[in-house]
């Protein structure tokens, strides 16, 4: 397997001006005919989202069917999925496999967010998932500090690197740290991350060059669609490091995808097209296809 | 003995503890012990009730005859399209100023539950959602909404109007001739009217006020005579229960907007976005303190209007309720899903931490994972934050 190692921001990636003038014509538009304020889903940029969750309490509510139809309305080219159980992302997979890039949860159930590390069956059950079941990662799981060194996860660095699969880490930089200290060659996906400033995830990024960071339930890099400069800089200078998720942590978050995938090409628009592309939906694609080795 | 002895340890575990004498008076009770922590918690919640300045934004505000005339439109039907129902419909003043539902029934069912109404120049935001910021811009959306009174300007100035009682009082409290003013300026007017009613519904002093009092000033009799299980469940209100994270200061609230846990379907397919659609509401309104109704000139209290942002989080936010009153005011939550301040307690006893998320180090939700006894103890202590009457200057 060959994954790309990002490349940083070079002077070919200049903003090009008249594409941009007609995308904030367009988005002009569509924000102004906002009903509700709620969202028209734009589509003209596609979205991979890497953060969806389709727990068991989502399936009653948005049996799969319903679900990808939210997905798909949104827009979206992929959609990362890990699920407590894992039963709900193989039902969203087998629904539409073109669709779903399955993440494996360790969680068998909800409530294992705070457990889930010092358990040592989540082993087996992990171990049992990945052979009968074909995953892009491990993850999403909660992990932070010290705790990344505990046995449990260190089994689920070791499966990552035999299976050549990304891990998602909802972690502190202390922990993705640990990680990238058990197998410095780990392909992570850095949830949210890390709810750090953009200097700490600059850092982490120069440091790690297999480090990706998805911009999940996070508004303070675009308040109200608009990129704060020190967040621009950074998409610009580490244009293949990130993307964009939802977090459908409840049932209902499913109905903010559609909302979360026009936030999100609202201020994807503020940045050079092919960066946008890449935020949007290349480094996700490019993450998928290799660890899924298409 | 045994009982100075059990003071004696708590105040030597507390530090600077203060603990409640329980010897006088003949309904004495035995005493709790509060850290110097605790007793400052406990303090900033008073006294009560604090100042409550007219509203600037209201050129009404505080005038008897805009109060007088606010009152009698409350109850008048003549603002509902099908003249069925009023304010007062779903805010009853025989009922705290709600109507006891889940969810109301404006032309149809509406949403949410009727959100008491009572201290209300305390707020910065309005409605479960916030989508007002002032009680006269709040007090027009019912009116103009499809599912509630389903009301227009041109409606209501039709028939009001008509009412030489109402023209009479509109022009004393305007200065204006109502069948002339345009339809808009007098809708407005008239909310101003039934803010200026509104804002004189103030709850009266409690239980807890008198013992908060008590507390500031070391009346130890007075202290004595606030029910034991009260005062334990005073002590986890402002202790391991992080009650006071949210609901803080005099009117026991922060008047922000938080996700705690509530499912928030509507039905199947549809999600109450809170805070979230708040927001946009509130940008998309004419009637905001930044537009052209506030009679502020300055508009200083526009800022936060100007200012507020829609955030991921907003979505399925709620806002964090007054607790003044809040045995009277069941059943609870944003869609009245809990039934009883007993099942609040369990439902913060027993919260779903993954229903929440907030920023790590930030939640400030956890369960509380209470004993029976001290669930019961939390619910006595916040039956002492009502007092049998809702007074109306």
């Amino acid at each position: 397997m060959h994954v790309t190692v990002p490349i940083a921001y070079h002077a070919r990636h200049r903003p090009q001006p008249g594409v941009n003038a007609m995308r904030r014509v367009i988005l002009a538009v569509l924000i102004a005919t906002l009903s509700a304020g709620f969202a028209v889903a734009d589509t003209s940029r596609p979205i991979i989202d890497v953060h969806i969750h389709y727990s068991h309490d989502a399936w009653s509510m948005l049996p799969p069917p319903e679900a990808v139809k939210v997905l798909r309305q949104a827009g979206l080219k992929k959609a990362f999925v890990s699920s407590s159980s894992d039963d709900g992302t193989q039902m969203l997979y087998r629904a539409a496999p073109d669709l779903i890039v399955p993440v494996l949860r360790p969680y068998r159930r909800r409530g294992e967010t705070g457990t889930w590390v010092k358990d040592p069956t989540v082993i087996q059950h992990v171990e049992g998932r990945l052979k009968a079941n074909t995953y892009a990662g491990i993850g999403e799981f909660h992990v932070f500090g010290a705790d990344a060194d505990l046995p449990v996860m260190r089994r689920m660095v070791e499966l990552a690197r035999e299976r050549k699969i990304f891990l998602h880490a909802h972690s502190d930089a202390d922990a993705v740290a640990r990680i990238f200290v058990q197998d410095p060659d780990a392909l992570v996906l850095w949830a949210h991350s890390g709810f750090d400033q953009a200097d700490k995830v600059r850092a982490m990024l120069a440091k790690h060059k297999t480090l990706w960071a998805d911009l999940a339930f996070r508004s303070d890099h675009a308040p109200s669609g608009k990129l704060r400069p020190e967040w621009r800089q950074l998409f610009l200078d580490y244009p293949d490091r990130f993307m964009v998720g939802t977090d459908t942590f409840t049932p209902e978050r499913w109905h903010y995808v559609v909302e979360h995938a026009s936030y999100s090409r609202q201020w994807l628009a503020d940045l050079p097209t092919d960066v946008a592309d890449k935020i949007a939906f290349g480094n996700a694609e490019r993450l998928a296809a290799a660890v899924l080795g298409k | 003995m045994k009982r100075l002895t059990a003071i004696a340890a708590c105040l030597a575990v507390a530090g600077a503890a203060v603990a409640i004498a329980g010897s006088q008076g003949r309904n004495a009770v035995e005493p709790a012990a509060f850290s110097a922590d605790e007793r400052e918690a406990i303090l900033s919640h008073g006294p009560w009730p604090p100042p409550m300045p007219p509203d600037p934004s209201n050129r009404v505000s505080g005038n008897s005859d805009a109060i007088a005339l606010g009152r009698w439109l409350f109850s008048d039907k003549r603002l509902s399209a099908d003249g069925a129902r009023s304010c007062a419909t779903c805010h009853d003043p025989a009922k705290a100023f709600t109507d006891g539902r889940d969810r109301s029934i404006g032309l149809v069912r509406v949403d949410r539950n009727a959100i008491a109404l009572a201290n209300l120049r305390l707020n910065r935001w309005y409605g479960w959602a916030g989508a007002a910021d002032s009680l006269w811009a709040q007090s027009i959306r019912p009116i103009l909404d499809p599912k509630e009174f389903a009301a227009t300007p041109e409606l209501v100035r039709a028939r009001l109007a008509a009412d030489a009682a109402i023209r009479a009082a509109y022009a004393r409290v305007f200065a204006a001739e109502m069948s002339r003013d345009p339809p808009e300026r007098v809708l407005v007017n008239l909310a101003k009217a039934l803010a200026a009613y509104q804002e004189t519904i103030v709850t009266a002093r409690t239980p807890f006020d008198d013992f908060r009092d008590a507390l500031a000033r070391g009346d130890t009799a007075t202290l004595a005579h606030y029910p034991l299980a009260a005062q334990k469940g005073l002590k986890i209100f402002v202790g391991k229960g992080r009650c006071t994270a949210c609901h803080l200061g005099p009117n026991f609230t922060s008047g922000e907007f938080e996700d705690v846990g509530v499912p928030y379907f509507v039905e199947a397919h549809r999600v109450d976005a809170g805070r979230f659609a708040g927001i946009a509401e509130l940008r998309r309104s004419s009637f905001s303190l930044a537009g052209p109704h506030n009679d502020d000139a300055v508009r200083a209290d526009a800022a936060p209007t100007r200012h507020v942002e829609q955030l991921h989080r907003n979505w399925g936010e709620f806002r964090v309720p007054s607790l003044r009153n809040v045995a009277a005011t069941a059943p609870y939550m944003h869609n009245g899903s809990l039934a009883t301040l007993e099942d609040v307690v369990r439902h913060y006893s027993q919260v779903d931490e993954e229903r929440l998320h907030g920023t790590e180090g930030q939640r400030l939700l956890r369960p509380l994972h209470l004993t029976r006894e001290e669930a019961s103890d939390l619910v006595a202590f916040l039956k002492t934050l009502s007092s049998a009457v809702v007074s109306q200057r």
